[in-house]
């Protein structure tokens, strides 16, 4: 689950816990049914309490080296930055250089 | 449920009821309106509840003897009674106008402007934002570009006054 | 150039005090996020990819030097040092803070600009020709009924709700540079057979998922029933549009489902029952308004400029840059300069802080200290003397601002698509900067000549691709970006919404397709003069259709 942080309105990934993390390698994983809907629960929750803005479920796999990589290429884009500005986002600081589209 | 007006919160003599009752004012769905109206004792005071789809016009024949008009806000974010108060109000309707249901305080001045004289809203409503809000945001905006029916006189015309007053 | 009053400034700072608390009273929990929504919309801040966005009103597109210096700052201090000219004259930050947005909207508001329904189910920024003032074919300044507008639709009690967002557009000339076809009220300032000068009205055009061409309500409105008349079309919007389908929200809807005739029947009925009186503007506060946008004072100057002559005979770059960006003035010996923001390569429609500040100097040196942003994302120096081109020119070299390709074929316009946007189903500045760098040669765009690329990359089209000579969109397909072109689009006084070619093709197979989509255009054009949008309208679609298939299938096909 990734939402938006609510002051700074960076990119925040739901991790173990039920706190909110900037770095995607943090994020909860539902790998079973009783998971994802405990992690669709959390969304829900989430959204009212509105700590977060906007949370969203999105699917990941993971790489050859065990690292977290979203699916879908617009998480893809949300965990690098701007794909067309590179000196921008988390790619800038070197974050998620795993990750390409 | 609490009501409130521009001067804060006051005593609510407005009964609802979809069916008929004898009470000093009688505030009913415009469904049941022809028949509150028929049956109204002396000195009974009749309200219409309307839902923000009412046609205004459908209530001109009748709206001289009405007291009161509450126009339903489902959500805040339905600005339609804003349109029907405004309609009523042009139309000549003269007693008091009220907005109930799902409104914020940042709407309360636009609810003015347009006609509306009270806010109705659920107690878990004005606990979470207190009558003091309400009575704050009426503080913020200090013109308007519009005039507006609780005598705000546009800003458009205010430069015309200064503009004459000064020739 | 409009200049507040103590009114105007005191709305204006008033809604920043409001909003700052708006945000304290979302963090202290008293406003929920459903209610704080609508609220920071309406003062321009979205959410989108990676972080807030803010969108800053230009009103009609025109700001003074002094305006864009702040602007550079802004840009600088809360963000990242560049914006983003849109379609509809705004800019745009991409990493605003909430936290931070109060304090910036008091800098804004210290050169009188604001955010001010920029966003939001309201009445949006006021667009308007970008040549208004200077062109010869303007029958008026389009800008004061702009601003008119821009103060009746502010904080408007009644219509702040609205089902859905609303966007007006004014023109003043015949032909229209404003797109006025496609918004929801459009606005031509004509001329009766009288000689007196009022509105034409459209209704319900509209880009976006059901695009639509404007319908004539009224052929001619006089000017001082304006703001009457414009209540009556919002009240029956506001009443009547639908709330029950986000995507049939917008008047162009209603305007189609109940037939021209009856929406007119029903504004008419309703302007009948205003107080005309009490919502007009007097005319004298019109022609207040108007005074400020007087024209600054030419010089009497001769048409030709040998200074100007010289220069192109000297220098070629020079000479290709004022073939193609130059914009013929009404007063001799002027010229209006558009300055691109669409170098080869780059995102369109970006500039940086720097970039903002060397134009704003430019302003203030040359064009009478005023600038226009226009709705294909580049910025208009209004006001040079033919003169001081190439003294100008020569300092937009400096500044990478001097790519001479207005109206051609690399001067796209982009939404910022999925490398910022929420909405986005697919990435739109990567294919523009591809195509671009595919046509940088600067013959070769000469050669093709003017040609409109729009791309979006979504189907709510703020790329404004329905309107485009060649229009992308860019799709989801099972998981991978997939973009479909269409052809025959234009905005102008003969609107027309382009028509898809065929299935969508890749990412990488799209500059190869508007490679052959131009050469059929070389082919079959009826000479030079003949535009491609002109030769799609003659030739139809059929001779286009094989540029999607893959060069394989040509050659086989042959």
């Amino acid at each position: 689950m990734s939402a938006n942080a609510l002051l700074g309105g960076e990119v925040v990934y739901y991790a173990a816990g039920g706190r909110w993390s900037p770095h995607l390698a943090d994020a909860f994983v539902a790998r079973t049914e009783a998971e994802a809907e405990s992690l669709e629960a959390a969304r829900a929750a989430a959204e009212a309490q509105g700590a977060v803005v906007e949370p969203e479920l999105a699917p990941v796999g993971t790489d050859a080296g065990g690292r977290l990589v979203p699916s879908h290429y617009r998480e893809k884009i949300r965990a690098l930055g701007p794909t067309v500005r590179t000196d921008l986002g988390p790619q800038a600081a070197g974050e998620n250089a795993h990750v390409s589209l | 449920m609490k009501l409130l007006d521009r001067n804060g919160l006051k005593p609510d003599p407005w009964v609802r009821s979809e069916e008929i009752v004898p009470t000093e004012a009688l505030l009913v769905p415009v469904a049941a309106l022809d028949a509150a109206l028929a049956a109204r004792h002396d000195g009974q005071r009749i309200g219409a509840a309307l839902p923000n789809t009412y046609r205004p016009a459908d209530l001109a024949p009748v709206q001289d003897r009405l007291e009161l008009v509450a126009i339903d806000f489902p959500k805040f974010s339905d600005g339609r009674g804003f349109s029907i108060a405004k309609g009523l109000r042009e139309q000549g309707y003269r007693g008091t106008l009220r907005a109930s249901g799902a409104l914020i305080p940042d709407q309360f001045a636009f609810a003015l402007h347009v006609g509306f004289d009270e806010i109705e809203l659920s107690d878990a409503r004005a606990e979470r934002q207190p009558v003091a809000q309400w009575l704050h945001a009426l503080t913020l905006i200090h013109d308007s570009y519009q005039d507006g029916a609780d005598g705000a006189v546009s800003i458009l015309k205010r430069r015309r006054l200064a503009a004459g007053a000064g020739a | 150039m409009y200049r507040y009053d103590e009114f105007d400034a005191a709305v204006v700072r008033d809604r920043v005090a409001q909003f700052r608390e708006q945000v304290q009273r979302r963090l202290d929990g008293s406003l929920t996020e459903e209610e704080f929504t609508p609220l920071r919309l309406m003062n321009g801040l979205y959410l989108q990819l990676h972080a807030y966005m803010l969108r800053i009103a230009v009103p009609y597109g025109t700001l003074v030097s002094r305006q864009l210096r702040q602007l550079a700052m802004i840009a600088d201090k809360y963000d990242r040092g560049y914006g983003h000219f849109t379609t509809r004259q705004n800019l745009q930050l991409n990493w605003p803070k909430l936290a931070e947005v109060p304090d910036l909207l008091d800098d804004l508001a210290d050169v009188e600009m604001h955010c001010i329904q920029t966003s939001g189910n309201c009445i949006r920024n006021v667009t308007a020709d970008h040549f208004a003032g200077v062109a010869a074919d303007e029958v008026e300044d389009p800008r004061p009924t702009a601003e008119l507008i821009r103060q009746w639709s502010t904080l408007h009690p009644e219509f702040s709700f609205l089902p859905r967002k609303f966007k007006i557009a004014v023109t003043g000339a015949a032909r229209d540079r404003a797109a006025v076809a496609v918004h929801d009220i459009g606005l031509r300032l004509v001329r009766n057979d009288d000689g007196e000068i009022g509105y034409k009205v459209l209704v319900g055009g509209g880009l976006g998922r059901t695009p639509m061409i404007g319908k004539i309500i009224r052929d001619f409105l006089p000017k001082d029933e304006l703001l009457a008349y414009l209540e009556a079309i919002m009240r029956v919007y506001n009443l009547e549009g639908r709330r029950d389908n986000k995507y049939k929200a917008r008047i162009k809807i209603l305007v189609h489902e109940i037939g021209t005739d009856a929406f007119i029947a029903r504004v008419e009925a309703e302007y009948a029952k205003l107080d005309g009186a009490s919502v007009n503007a007097d005319p004298a506060e019109l022609a207040r308004i108007a005074a400020y946008f007087a024209p600054p004072e030419y010089e009497s100057l001769p048409a030709v400029s040998e200074g100007f002559e010289a220069a192109k005979a000297r220098d070629p770059d020079f000479a290709r840059f004022a073939a193609t960006n130059l914009f013929p003035h009404k007063v001799p010996g002027y010229t209006a300069i558009t300055v691109s923001v669409k170098p080869i390569g780059a995102p369109p429609g970006d500039a940086t802080s720097d970039q903002m500040r060397a134009l704003a100097d430019l302003a203030e040196l040359y064009s009478a200290d005023e600038l226009r942003i226009t709705h294909v994302q580049n910025v208009v120096l209004p006001h040079v003397k033919l003169d001081d081109v190439h003294a100008l020119w020569s300092a937009l070299v400096e500044a990478g601002l001097e790519t001479p390709n207005a109206g051609l074929i690399t001067d796209i316009i982009a939404c910022p698509g999925m490398d910022y946007c929420k909405l986005a189903t697919a990435r739109s500045i990567p294919i523009a900067q591809a195509i671009a760098t595919r046509f940088a040669d600067a013959e070769r765009q000469a050669l093709i000549g003017e040609l409109g690329i729009k791309i979006s990359g979504c189907i709510n089209a703020c790329g404004h691709h329905h309107v485009g000579a060649i229009g992308i969109l860019g799709l989801d397909k099972a998981g991978v970006e997939n973009y479909q072109i269409t052809l025959g689009g234009d905005p102008g006084e003969q609107a027309s919404l382009g028509q898809r070619l065929g299935p969508g093709i890749d990412a990488e197979a799209v500059p190869e397709a508007i490679e052959r989509i131009v050469d059929t255009y070389l082919d079959v054009r009826a000479g030079a003069a003949e535009t491609f949008i002109e030769t799609v309208r003659r030739v139809g679609l059929d001779p286009f259709k094989p540029a999607l298939q893959p060069r394989e299938a040509q050659l086989e096909a042959a």
